[in-house]
């Protein structure tokens, strides 16, 4: 057996979400050399599970699309070929 | 003298070690001697040419509320289960205060299509802690139940409606800790969430609020308790899935316990993404992680009809809509009115292909009783119209209780879902028994490994069919002295016949409380189901109401 510190094979690079993010913050704090217009709208093609999800806001009563705590948010785009 | 002693059958002890010929006797609910019994017993079992195994367990079900009405878990046991795990996918019924109670039937309801008046008409409320309901399904129980704590329900607990709303403060996440930690005490096994789960207003279930702290802060409680961890990922989706899986594995490695995740499907369509999942998974065992996918045996199969909504059309958002939120007479008013069904049948045209392929199952009229059997496609072209159009005439002629079959919707390749089964770092589960009860039989996975993947194509021999089944979830889900024919364990055991073990057909009975019905099959081959070292179900005489059943904790 190997042990924890066992590098492993290439990974699609990811988050979990941090209390309060946006895309904004996410796109600020992930990708800071990116225009921030750009790193949004990257973020978001990344992450359709959740940009493209519908949920409707209790408070409002409008569909949305919150991030919420418990996702996974990939910061690159698939990796070539799989793993 | 022994109680019981079951003579002369085929012995495969649940280790994977070759089978051999002998007797089990048993004595004050355990196993007393295995190999060559001489005492002798107040009741003998002759198993002679009958395989005589550990009592299968069943680590994934939602028999959560059908405890509460039946003991049995019926028909579970006959088909050799005597452990089943509820409590799964974040849902459990303990611990719930009062005025959650219709929040999570609601949840029930949509993610395991259990009806709103079966709760309504067989659940009385009369708990709310754990310990009360442990104690509630503890009376007269049949088979041995193992139960998880759901996270959805922890937050529901300790935060209400803010649960599916927010993240958990620090004083909160203690409650959650605390109350875990008092349910683990009191006999439960483990922690389940969800990350992809919705309730029925299609709002994500409160575990889908907790962020990395919280479900951290609860794992120190189950490492504390040596417990396991399992969770719905997003198995429609290689790359989330493998971050769940490394996620799970991290978990697992910095607090010390077995991870589970389910389900785990394999089809032609994503047969690279399965191969990749399990590298994973392998990769993440050799670096000392204990992550565990579950895989179903039997193919994925759903029957519907349109009085209930069927997860066939969650993409579907106006059939959706239209079969979750209205009554039947409202769904028949509005497949009547022109302008609302050709828009509906817009919305289905993009499905048409698998719309063809379903088969009429059940209908309550003679005229249409003819076309049962045939697919819409079969119907379509006799009556000139297409698919779609059959299928909600046919519904409309039938006042909704026409049934459709959508069969062999994949996980149906025998050599790569046998693949699968065998593989060293798969657990067979991810059963649902006891859940989507009006959309597919969850019951007799354990005779359709036997029979299909053992006897039929040999993807699996018999002694490591029955580990996987047996010993291996005892292990992983901790149950104890459960899991092998050895001397000092739990007598627990199934007779059955290598020959004709299998599951039956499919059918719909109508045994659910509030006069409802429910898709289930038979077992064949199973001749004799032993719980707590008494005879709990023979297939000459049936169940025998021993209750004899535990908790397991």
């Amino acid at each position: 057996m190997q042990t924890a510190q066992t590098t492993l094979s290439a990974r699609r690079r990811s988050i979990h979400p941090q209390a309060g993010d946006t895309w904004q913050t996410i796109a600020k704090r992930e990708m800071p050399s990116e225009p921030a217009e750009a790193a949004v709208a990257q973020l978001q093609s990344w992450n359709l599970h959740v940009f493209a999800r519908r949920v409707i806001d209790d408070a409002t009563g409008e569909m949305g699309n919150p991030i919420l705590p418990s996702d996974i948010l990939f910061l690159e785009p698939p990796l070539s070929g799989g793993q | 003298m022994l109680d019981l002693v079951i003579k002369n059958g085929k012995v495969v002890d649940g280790s994977g070690l070759p089978a051999f010929v002998g007797d089990v006797g048993i004595k004050d609910g355990v196993i007393v001697k295995v190999g060559r019994v001489t005492e002798p017993a107040g009741t003998t079992v002759d198993a002679s040419g009958q395989v005589v195994a550990p009592g299968f367990i069943d680590p994934h079900t939602h028999f959560d509320a059908q405890l509460l009405w039946d003991g049995a878990a019926k028909p579970a046991i006959e088909h050799g289960v005597t452990t089943i795990v509820p409590g799964n996918c974040s849902l459990s019924l303990a611990p719930l205060k009062a005025e959650h109670r219709m929040k999570l039937v609601g949840m029930f309801n949509q993610i395991e299509e259990m009806p709103h008046k079966a709760f309504a008409e067989g659940v009385e409320w009369n708990w709310e802690t754990f310990e009360e309901f442990v104690a509630r399904i503890g009376k007269d129980l049949d088979i041995n139940v193992a139960p998880l704590i759901g996270h959805s329900v922890l937050r529901l607990w300790v935060m209400g409606d803010d649960s599916m709303k927010r993240t958990a403060t620090e004083a909160e996440t203690q409650a959650m800790c605390d109350l875990l930690d008092q349910c683990l005490s009191a006999g439960a096994i483990g922690l389940s969430s969800s990350f992809v789960d919705m309730d029925e207003r299609l709002q994500p279930v409160p575990s889908r609020y907790a962020d990395t702290v919280e479900l951290d802060a609860l794992c120190v409680v189950l490492s504390q308790h040596n417990k396991i961890l399992q969770v719905v990922h997003e198995f429609f989706d290689n790359d989330l899935t493998l971050a769940r899986i490394d996620q799970l594995a991290d978990i697992s490695l910095k607090h010390g316990i077995n991870t589970t995740l389910s389900p785990l499907f394999v089809s032609h369509d994503n047969a690279e993404s399965a191969q990749q999942i399990m590298a994973r998974i392998v990769e993440q065992t050799d670096r000392g992680a204990r992550v565990w996918p579950q895989v179903q045996t039997r193919p994925i199969d759903i029957s519907f009809n349109f009085s209930v909504p069927s997860l066939l059309f969650i993409r579907l958002r106006k059939w959706y809509a239209l079969m979750r939120f209205n009554t039947p007479e409202q769904i028949i008013a509005q497949l009547q009115h022109a302008e609302t069904r050709a828009a509906l049948v817009a919305e289905a045209q993009v499905m048409m292909s698998l719309w063809e392929r379903l088969v009429l199952r059940q209908v309550q009229s003679e005229a249409n009783q003819a076309l049962v059997g045939k697919t819409l496609k079969e119907i379509a072209e006799i009556r000139h119209s297409d698919a779609l159009n059959v299928m909600i005439d046919i519904s409309l002629e039938e006042s909704l209780e026409a049934h459709f079959l959508s069969a062999d919707m994949g996980h149906n390749d025998d050599q790569l879902v046998g693949e699968l089964l065998q593989h060293p770092n798969v657990m067979i589960g991810a059963s649902d028994g006891g859940a989507h009860i009006l959309s597919f039989a969850t019951y007799g996975d354990t005779g359709y490994l036997l029979g299909h993947f053992v006897r039929d194509t040999a993807y699996l021999g018999l002694e490591a069919a029955v580990k996987k089944i047996t010993s291996d979830p005892a292990n992983l889900w901790g149950l104890g002295n459960r899991g092998l024919l050895r001397e000092g364990f739990v007598a627990d055991v199934t007779v059955f016949d290598e020959v004709t073990i299998d599951r039956g057909i499919e059918h719909f009975v109508q045994d659910v409380p509030g006069d409802g019905f429910r898709y289930v099959r038979d077992a064949h081959g199973v001749n004799t189901v032993v719980i707590g070292g008494a005879v709990a179900y023979d297939n000459a005489t049936g169940y025998h109401d021993a209750h004899r059943g535990q908790i397991i904790g």
